[in-house]
């Protein structure tokens, strides 16, 4: 379909003999049964199903009232009949090209299609026919940032239906011209601009003249912008590049910050260009400025129900730009990432901040692009071991250890590793997607995760056994298992932590979603960070003391340098806020403040099965089914049973446990300061609470997530 | 010959025709061509590939058809229908059936 939509034969073929069969149809057709179909066997109410029917408004997008009555002409036919210029075309006719070409391609990111957007701007469907120098530069320019982008955004791979739409429709994007021809046009036309600029100029001490005044500023203007379109079509192309964290973070930097100043100066000025006349726009047919046309490429869409696109507004489009060029500059700070954990965490915190499939793309590619290294250049089990070295300090990558040079253990740890590439290439992926579509994924990653994990203990036992022959006093056991373990946890945890970010949970199902955050996943997540600083701490140590032995004792009191202390605090923090939420939930239960659903057919356990059902995947840990949870968590197993004002008492100690580690954490973020006031707030009503604030009221706590998605604040009324 | 002509019945014409290029014109003036696929007693037909011309195809100037892929067209929008009778496709098997 790509290429041939445009160009298809048509199947009037020539040898084709129509014979008007429609009385012998009509009558032929009273023959059949009332609701007999006639049809060949292969083909079934299955396929039937998904026929467009004509002469419905809501399917039929060919139909006369779907179609606009005024005659619509190509960018030839438009020349011809004087509606479009390709040469004297005033200034402020050129900025509104541009600009209105801009909020195209803004709505094409936003994940309309090219029809639709970019391509109803019919200088683009044939940029070589245009006289104008600054118009044919722009023209082809666009074209070449429209073929890059798309074949990036498509090499990434990480953007949905909804996200993107990539197909180009065969329209012919300048293949011809090199990316030095075009920036050579481009900087042509700017140095031409440049000369307009200087003479334009009022130089000092002479009388000011509005013309020239004006002549100048609306020059600057297009000045600006060609120099923008130059610039960031440059920025594109060494993205593209396989080594640019290797090699081209300085000149990254660079442009990013001429593209951000360029910004600054087009952003008051986007004002200039011709701006389309004010009418009603219907179905498709909004206003638009000379040279675009809505409907040019109807014909080509596909045959689904009739879409209408509304280009975005020019404004927003420069603000879209402005934060496209904000979100890039995340590629600037990666040759300092040398660890696959902190690579993960800042993706995750990349991916927060809702960045466009442009930019999701440019950062999956730059970390990973088509060679398959990090960075283009270290394989990623090179990564893998230096992470899980300064992770867990597995005796069997510790050059100091007898296992680095056996070559049976090699060949384990190798294997292991090699099984491990996929799933971390698959979690760095994961986070490139768009947010809405991250849960699924994680739950799918999770039985990957699961067998590697397995793999990776047995690994673990055999290396212990080749250990203790030679170095007893060491042991090997559950290194990789341990590490694996913990992004098994996290995955688990991304997927219970995103039903809350997409709103999934009913507030009668909080209290176990709480509970196994509390519980189970991070409880699992706190010992699996102790103990991988445990053995980090006692293994470091050890790989000192097999070296000299007198300067131990001045070493014993040595700082360490590899610790996960950080990585714990936050997960107890977070850990203990999930136990306040779970333990003020008990609490507002036994106070008659929430009420259980008692709607007909609803099961708790049919419910809880299904909110944790990818878990069952997992061995390690092992899913706590609703029996067991009902079990655990059932206050008569203490005698006598809490009442509510013990559990709000015991939910804000949780609460100020939060608090008190999160501050303990150092230097940090936006995130973790939030967090630490919403665990202050959470701890003062509970004590409010706890002194029996609104003891009567049986109105439902409110729970406000508008500071953070996740962790919300209660709120008692 | 002309008594074989009366015992094909109505059924057998239309099996005949299954599978085979059809050109249906519409009450707005379209013409749609596509692989006759199904039938039934209100006149409603089943195109396949089909292919939607705004113009009579008769017409001077050569027309880019929008592909529609599978179309159903309600039978009361039927103007006329024509068979290719190049086209010597033959249905792959017969079935009928009462939905």
């Amino acid at each position: 379909m790509e290429t041939s939509i445009k160009d298809s034969q048509s199947t009037l073929k020539s040898s084709s003999v129509w014979k008007d069969v429609t009385d012998d149809f009509m009558l032929a057709t009273s023959d059949l049964q009332l609701g007999e179909l006639l049809h060949d066997s292969s083909f079934g109410l299955f396929e039937a199903m998904s026929a467009i029917e004509m002469m419905d408004s809501k399917m039929d997008a060919g139909m006369m009232c779907n179609q606009i009555k005024r005659k619509v002409l190509t960018f030839e036919q438009s020349i011809e009949a004087g509606r479009v210029k390709i040469t004297d075309v005033s200034c402020e006719d050129k900025l509104g090209i541009i600009d209105s070409t801009m909020a195209c391609l803004v709505t094409w990111l936003e994940g309309h299609s090219l029809a639709q957007t970019v391509f109803t701007n019919l200088y683009l469907h044939n940029p070589y026919i245009i006289e104008d120098r600054v118009l044919k530069a722009f023209s082809i320019c666009m074209l070449k940032i429209v073929d890059i982008i798309r074949m990036r955004i498509n090499i990434a791979s990480v953007f949905e239906e909804e996200d993107f739409q990539p197909m180009s429709y065969g329209f012919k994007m300048a293949f011809d011209l090199t990316e030095t021809r075009c920036l050579g046009m481009m900087k042509e036309v700017e140095e031409e601009l440049n000369k307009t600029l200087r003479s334009t100029r009022t130089k000092p001490g002479e009388e000011r003249n509005e013309a020239l005044e004006k002549e100048h500023n609306l020059t600057l203007a297009l000045y600006t912008r060609i120099k923008f379109y130059r610039l960031f079509y440059s920025l594109l192309v060494l993205l593209a590049k396989e080594k640019v964290v290797i090699e081209g973070i300085p000149q990254v930097i660079k442009l990013l910050s001429q593209l951000d100043e360029l910004i600054q100066s087009i952003q008051p000025t986007i004002q200039y260009g011709i701006q389309p006349s004010e009418r009603e726009a219907t179905k498709n047919d909004y206003p638009t400025i000379m040279g675009f046309e809505p409907l040019i490429n109807q014909r080509l869409l596909p045959p689904t129900f009739p879409r209408y696109t509304v280009i975005k507004d020019r404004d927003e489009s420069i603000v879209y730009i402005k934060q496209l060029i904000q979100h890039l500059n995340i590629v600037t700070s990666l040759p300092d990432v040398i660890s696959l954990h902190t690579l993960i965490d800042m993706f995750i915190e990349f991916s927060k901040s809702s960045p466009c499939v442009l930019a999701r793309s440019v950062l999956q590619l730059a970390v990973l692009p088509q060679n398959r290294r990090i960075y283009g250049s270290h394989t990623v089990i090179d990564f893998m071991k230096e992470t899980i070295r300064n992770f867990i300090a597995p005796p069997a990558l510790s050059t100091k250890c007898s296992l680095y040079n056996n070559s049976q253990a090699k060949d384990y740890v190798d294997a292991l590793l090699n099984q491990g590439v996929r799933p971390i290439r698959n979690i760095l992926e994961i986070t490139g997607h768009n947010r809405a579509r991250q849960r699924d994924k994680w739950a799918h990653i999770l039985e990957e995760l699961s067998n590697l994990q397995e793999e990776a203990d047995k690994v673990d036992a055999l290396l212990h056994g080749i250990l203790v022959k030679t170095e007893p006093s060491r042991n090997h056991l559950a290194c990789f298992g341990t590490w694996v373990l913990y992004h098994s946890l996290q995955a688990m945890i991304h997927y219970t932590l995103a039903g809350f970010e997409l709103e999934l949970y009913a507030t009668y199902e909080y209290h176990y979603v709480y509970w196994y955050l509390y519980e189970l996943l991070f409880a699992w997540l706190v010992s699996t960070l102790h103990r991988a600083d445990n053995f980090l701490l006692e293994n470091d140590m050890a790989a000192d003391t097999s070296q000299k032995g007198r300067s131990n004792k001045k070493n014993k009191k040595k700082k360490r340098t590899k610790t996960l202390s950080k990585e714990i605090n936050l997960a107890q923090a977070q850990q203990q806020m999930f136990g306040g939420y779970y333990k003020a939930l008990v609490g507002f239960r036994l106070d008659n403040k929430l009420t259980v659903p008692s709607f007909e057919f609803d099961c708790e356990e049919v419910r809880y099965s299904h909110r944790f059902g990818p878990f069952v995947n997992v061995i390690t840990p092992p899913v706590v089914y609703y029996s067991q949870y009902k079990e655990m968590s059932d206050l008569r197993r203490y005698e006598p049973g809490p009442t509510a004002i013990d559990m709000y008492d015991v939910s804000c100690k949780c609460f100020h446990q939060a608090k008190t580690l999160f501050e303990s954490i150092p230097s940090p973020n936006e995130e973790v300061q939030s967090l630490m006031r919403i665990a202050k707030t959470n701890f003062v009503v509970m004590k409010l609470l706890v002194g029996g604030h609104k003891k009567e009221s049986l109105v439902p706590p409110e729970f406000d997530f508008s500071q953070h998605r996740v962790y919300p604040i209660i709120k008692v009324i | 010959q002309q008594k074989t002509e009366e015992t094909v019945t109505g059924k057998q014409k239309l099996q005949r025709w299954l599978n085979k290029r059809m050109k249906i014109c519409m009450t707005d003036g379209r013409t749609l061509i596509g692989i006759f696929l199904c039938t039934d007693r209100d006149k409603n037909v089943i195109l396949g590939s089909c292919e939607e011309y705004l113009k009579p195809p008769e017409s001077e100037e050569k027309e880019e058809p929008r592909i529609l892929g599978l179309a159903m067209i309600p039978g009361h929008h039927i103007v006329n229908i024509s068979i290719d009778e190049h086209d010597k496709t033959v249905p792959y098997n017969l079935d009928m059936e009462v939905s």
